[in-house]
């Protein structure tokens, strides 16, 4: 068989794509990649559909082996990153030969590291996507974030890709995940109209704090209490990126794994691309929000998914 | 009816600012053509008590677009009862050894054990939302005197099947999970099955009725204590 032996997993390494549409009326999450600007720039150094399944990798200490050669490109958070103990780049490609070892070290900068391969990892997908969500026990292998000993499958590529193309990407457009204050576009929406103006003044002059709880499901923010005139809501369908106002009055950015309906007030919600560098960000990173119109936010969207086209 | 700004890719629906037997009609109707409607660039629509969000493909709607599109398809939408709708019957052991909160109901309720079962039992409950877990159905309305409010204290662990009251809904649990309802029997009745196609038997359109067994036909059945 052909693909990566996995020796070492790591400690949450998920399998992903852009997420599992169509089943939301049942209480199934989106899921998918965090960060999409990372995962789709990988599928494009190597010339992959958009779709294609990838490592989401959120901890150090992930080695592969490989049995068949294979072209292969890291982008994402910061890392070290070796094949065969030498030391490479992320955001470019390079062929893989049967034998070698890709290594996944100390995590320097950001949260997730992505790892791509050409064509993508041979794995069945479970509802119309290979997407893991663990708390659903749905996707990946099994349901479960990759573990040692594990299997990933790919196919032999039969020319060497580098003998094509060799893909590396211009480092100005190279994410940093370590600026000051993460500034987040918000579009009013759901309940605006329950938080007076003097809350939403408060809302966008303040620095928040992002914490400890953070995960693929949400972000929560310390920082100025907000009030909604509203004590709870009936439960509707949340959207990614909106961010509810619980009665502690602290943010929640509500990101991939987000329950699919939900009980509290949202005074708006986070365009996707600013939901993308927020999922690179540590604990303590600092957090404005900034108004933006849909027309502007729309635009922004659709100029993002065409640089991936 | 209004359609609101949710997200940069969504929308969400409004049929009436409270929950009603008329409201959730027009919601499940409302539901039924948005999905009749084979829309490609409709991606998600998750319906609820009173709402309905529908996320779009922004390459193909525009905020001011999808709402015009949402407004003509659902101008109409009625609040009749589909005759059609079958009622799906769910099996249940009401007993002390799983009804972990029968117990204190009959205290707090002041009803014997037969009485809870026969308000429980006796009602056709409509499914409102899916939300929380997988297949975890929000079903109303329960019987004002066995309505009681959620636990204070969640449990860590409520088993896969429990089925359980909070104020005026009930639900059963899909899966091992915590959880703060008020846990009063318990069926092998799967509402999420990852080996049916659609994933679970049950829908926003179905209508549930209990139906009381006993603990040797609840142990035939292949549950457990």
């Amino acid at each position: 068989m052909s693909g990566f032996e996995v020796i070492s997993s790591g400690i949450f390494t998920l399998l992903q794509d852009k997420g599992r549409f169509g089943l939301t009326h049942l209480g199934v999450t989106n899921s998918g990649v965090m960060d999409e600007y990372a995962a789709l720039m990988a599928q494009k150094l190597l010339h992959n559909e958009s779709n294609t399944n990838i490592l989401e990798i959120a901890f150090s200490n992930v080695v592969l082996k490989a049995t068949q050669d294979t072209t292969l490109c890291v982008t994402g958070a910061k890392c070290e990153f070796f094949i065969n103990d030498q030391s490479r780049q992320s955001w470019q490609t390079y062929d893989i030969n049967q034998g070698d070892t890709v290594k996944i070290g100390k995590i320097t900068q950001g949260q997730r590291v992505y790892l791509a391969v050409k064509d993508g990892f041979d794995i069945p997908k479970e509802f119309g996507s290979n997407a893991t969500t663990v708390k659903e026990k749905i996707g990946g292998i099994s349901g479960q974030q990759i573990k040692s000993n594990d299997f990933l499958p790919y196919k032999k590529q039969n020319q060497k890709f580098s003998n094509l193309y060799h893909q590396r990407l211009q480092p100005i457009h190279v994410p940093k995940y370590d600026e000051e204050v993460l500034t987040l576009r918000v579009l009013l929406s759901y309940q605006e109209e329950s938080f007076s103006a003097l809350e939403k003044e408060k809302f966008f002059n303040s620095v928040y704090t992002v914490t400890s709880d953070f995960n693929r499901m949400a972000c929560k923010l310390s920082g100025e209490e907000i009030k909604s005139d509203l004590d709870g809501i009936i439960s509707e369908g949340i959207s990614f990126g909106s961010i509810q106002i619980p009665k502690d009055g602290q943010p929640i950015v509500l990101l991939k794994e987000r329950q699919t309906i939900g009980g509290y007030p949202k005074i708006g919600s986070v365009i996707n691309i600013d939901c993308f560098k927020l999922a690179q960000r540590k604990i303590g990173t600092k957090i404005c929000f900034e108004p933006i119109d849909i027309q502007t936010a729309q635009e922004k969207l659709k100029d993002f998914y065409l640089t991936f086209k | 009816m209004e359609i609101k700004l949710a997200s940069v890719d969504s929308v969400i629906i409004y049929f009436s600012h409270d929950i009603s037997k008329e409201t959730s009609l027009r919601v499940k109707n409302a539901y039924k053509l948005l999905n009749e409607n084979k829309n490609k660039a409709f991606i998600e629509i998750i319906p609820s008590y009173n709402s309905i969000l529908v996320s779009y493909d922004i390459f193909t709607y525009d905020f001011e677009s999808i709402s015009i599109v949402l407004k003509k398809l659902l101008e109409n939408v009625s609040c009749e009862e589909n005759e059609n709708n079958h009622v799906i019957n769910i099996d249940v052991y009401y007993g002390l050894d799983v009804g972990l909160d029968l117990k204190r109901l009959c205290e707090v309720c002041n009803l014997s054990i037969e009485e809870i079962i026969t308000l429980h039992s006796s009602k056709v409950y409509d499914v409102h939302a899916i939300g929380f877990l997988p297949g975890f159905a929000f079903m109303a309305s329960v019987d004002d005197a066995i309505a009681i409010s959620r636990l204070e204290t969640p449990r860590k662990k409520i088993p896969k099947g429990s089925v359980a009251i909070a104020n005026n809904q009930t639900a059963v649990y899909p899966s091992d999970s915590p959880g703060g309802w008020n846990i009063i029997g318990k069926t092998t009745f799967e509402f999420f099955d990852k080996k049916l196609e659609s994933l679970s038997p049950i829908s926003i359109e179905s209508q549930i009725k209990f139906n009381p067994i006993s603990k040797e036909e609840f142990l035939l059945q292949g549950g457990t204590i």
